[in-house]
């Protein structure tokens, strides 16, 4: 019975002698490290007692200064001590940082597109305006600032529906191929962006494939190009194939054999006009010093090795900031050369090889022009 | 653009081999509401009810060794012109055996029987997905394009297999319209296919760092394509496809839907995966679907056989998520 009257008449007097001790203790703590405290004796009720105690720790904390104090005091307990309560305010403040909005920020700085920015259009091949607008400001970056590109004879191009760019191809990455069309789009910027053809293996390579499609890169093969071309695109196309992107650092500007030629008979046959173009510095971005077979039949794709990649991993990949000439040359009309000449290999083979004659002369003009690879 | 002629179905017979697919049925469905509406004779193991006394029904089971000289005798004494074969499975049959039984022997029945009863015209519906999805293929397959099923997909090389054998039969038999359809993925608010339920998944499995173009057709296109088949002339392959493509990741996100990407050799070696699918396949044979381009050309539809496809891609895609999504709500 006794047990029963005492719960019913409130805390224990053990329990509230003790939470009167740690008041009290409190109180010191707090006169100890402020100097700040009430002398005013204590109400015998602990209830008094507590909220007394209570209004003494909210002047203390108020003397911290105002804004401190506020948001220390906003925390529901005030009893769960001093420390925890400045830092739940850190914590609070800390949580004011937006970070979603930071990143905005920061990605509308470096302006990097982001999978946010894919539009629900896409051309045939996969062209993504919106992307590439937003793609945009980095290309003028590199194109600008990375590479410093000139361009010469870009006055040259014909205003023509239906134009095949002809340049040398170098490197792992087709940054040459992205450079050349923004060349082209600079100096014809009513013409649409020119569609680049790749080489089918960075074509079907996971994670580049569909953001250089996204930015207008089509794999190269004559069905795609004879698409493109019919639709009134500008192709820009690098016959050397993949022997051009692997090829040794050493024979650099040492133009490989073209295919076979696909490009002539199908510039005859859609009445295309020939440019040459000739890029200088684009072979010294990623200077390939050998390919090793072994690693091509293994992994099945080539791995071409350079003094960073694959050393540094894909942070070797990053390419080498050269300075940059692209030269435009004479184009090759073929109005007055007839379709049935597009069947005719010896025909298809001597204009390849003089397309080749030209950008290799381009090159050689060129070359001597720069005073230094990276300058 | 041929011009349009008037459908001479109506005097004589147009059998159905497959009424039970999703092909068969509405194809059947949409003849009987026209006026001059053929005498549909349908050839399949059942009868779905809601053609009941509708359609003439025979019961032939196309595996059978001697279907052929049945379905010929059928088709001899109904008077039937014209033989729409649609009597495939819809999804990878994990039985390989009746599988390869059905795709590939019982077109060949189908196409004997339609020989020896002189018929004037075969439409057989396939599917472009027997170009087979390669890194090496061009942006837009046109029908002159090998067939290359890969090794993993048995349900495709069957098909192949079967396109194989009904190109020499055009050859052999000139004086027959031998059409055979290849739609893309077929999509819309009713069709329920392995594809599709692929799909419904809130969460899809996709191969991390591939973003292939996708092309759907609608299931009402595709049923107007099979019918302009049947109506007009327009011998050989033809590739079917709404306009318009979309990357993968574009349509999962337009549906609203979370991905999973997967590195591909670790999504290939999941071989619990094959069990799931219940197709009898490797995973690799429906993945590769959306690791490598197979969009298809598809001019000589419009210019041979006039069929202008009224939704696009995307707008097959849509009407699927749609119809799906309000499914989910009831």
């Amino acid at each position: 019975m006794s047990e029963r009257g005492r719960r019913a008449g409130g805390p224990p007097p053990e329990a509230l002698a003790e939470l009167r001790a740690s008041v009290r203790a409190l109180r010191e703590e707090l006169e100890q490290r402020f100097g700040v405290g009430d002398s005013e004796e204590p109400d015998p009720g602990p209830a008094g007692e507590l909220a007394e105690a209570e209004a003494a720790l909210g002047a203390d904390v108020e003397s911290l200064g105002p804004e401190l104090a506020a948001e220390a005091l906003a925390v529901p307990s005030p009893r769960g001590g001093l420390f925890e309560q400045l830092r739940e305010s850190v914590r609070a403040r800390l949580e004011e940082i937006d970070v979603v909005k930071l990143y905005e920020a920061l990605r509308e700085r470096i302006a990097i597109p982001s999978a946010g920015d894919i539009s629900a259009e896409v051309d045939d091949f996969g062209l993504d305006l919106r992307y590439l607008a937003r793609a945009r400001r980095w290309l003028d970056w590199l194109y600008d600032r990375w590479w410093r590109v000139e361009v010469t004879g870009e006055e040259a191009i014909p205003d023509a529906p239906r134009v095949l760019f002809v340049a040398n191809s170098a490197g792992i990455l087709p940054w040459d191929a992205l450079m050349i069309a923004h060349a082209i789009e600079r100096a014809h910027p009513t013409h649409g962006r020119p569609r680049a053809l790749v080489a089918d293996w960075i074509a079907t390579l996971p994670f580049s494939q569909s953001r250089l499609a996204r930015l207008g890169a089509v794999r190269a093969c004559a069905e795609n190009a004879e698409r493109l071309l019919a639709q009134d695109h500008w192709v820009i196309a690098f016959p050397e194939g993949q022997k051009g992107a692997l090829k040794p650092f050493r024979e650099r500007y040492r133009l490989q054999r073209f295919a076979r030629g696909g490009f002539v008979s199908l510039a005859v046959r859609l009445r295309a006009v020939l440019v040459p173009v000739a890029v200088i510095g684009s072979e010294e971005v990623h200077p390939i010093l050998f390919e090793p077979r072994i690693l091509r039949r293994l992994l099945g794709v080539p791995v071409p090795v350079t003094p960073t990649f694959p050393l540094l991993g894909p942070l070797g990949l990053m390419p080498l900031p050269s300075r940059w000439r692209i030269r435009f040359g004479e184009p090759i009309w073929f109005d007055e050369v007839p379709v049935e000449r597009a069947a005719d290999p010896l025909y298809v083979n001597r204009t390849r090889e003089l397309v080749r004659g030209a950008i290799q002369n381009l090159l050689d003009e060129e070359l001597p022009l720069r005073r230094s690879v990276f300058a | 653009m041929a011009a349009r002629r008037e459908p001479e179905l109506g005097r004589r017979g147009l059998a159905i081999t497959g009424l039970g697919t999703f092909t068969g049925a509405r194809v059947a469905e949409r003849l009987l509401e026209s006026d001059a509406a053929p005498r549909i004779v349908a050839l399949d193991l059942r009868l779905p009810r809601r053609l009941e006394g509708r359609v003439r029904f025979h019961r032939v089971d196309l595996t059978e060794p001697t279907a052929d000289s049945l379905v010929a005798e059928i088709l001899d004494k109904e008077g039937c012109e014209a033989l729409l074969h649609a009597a495939f499975f819809s999804d990878p049959n994990p039985d390989l055996e009746l599988s390869h039984e059905l795709e590939v022997v019982g077109a060949l029945h189908v196409m004997n029987a339609a020989a020896a009863a002189g018929l004037r015209k075969l439409v057989v519906a396939s599917t472009a997905q027997v170009y087979g999805p390669h890194p090496d293929n061009p942006g837009y397959l046109s029908e002159t394009h090998p067939l290359r099923p890969q090794r993993d997909a048995h349900a495709l090389r069957d098909r192949a297999e079967m396109e194989g054998l009904l190109r020499i039969f055009g050859q052999r038999h000139r004086e027959m319209c031998v059409t055979s359809l290849r739609p893309a993925w077929i999509m819309g608010p009713s069709i329920d296919s392995s594809l599709t339920r692929r799909f419904e998944a809130q969460r899809v499995v996709t191969l991390l760092g591939y973003d292939p173009l996708l092309q759907f057709l609608h299931e009402d296109d595709w049923i107007d394509a099979v019918e302009l088949a049947l109506e007009r002339d327009a011998p050989g392959a033809l590739n079917l496809a709404g306009d318009g493509v979309l990357p993968l990741s574009t349509l999962l996100r337009l549906a609203g839907k979370s991905v999973l990407p997967v590195p591909h050799p670790l999504l290939y070696r999941l071989t619990q995966l094959e069990s799931l699918a219940r197709t009898g396949d490797l995973p690799a044979a429906f993945y590769d679907h959306l690791r490598f381009g197979w969009l298809v050309d598809t001019r000589r539809a419009r210019e041979e056989l006039g069929f202008e496809p009224l939704y696009t891609s995307q707008e097959a895609w849509m009407s699927f998520v749609v119809a799906r999504k309000l499914r989910g709500y009831r």
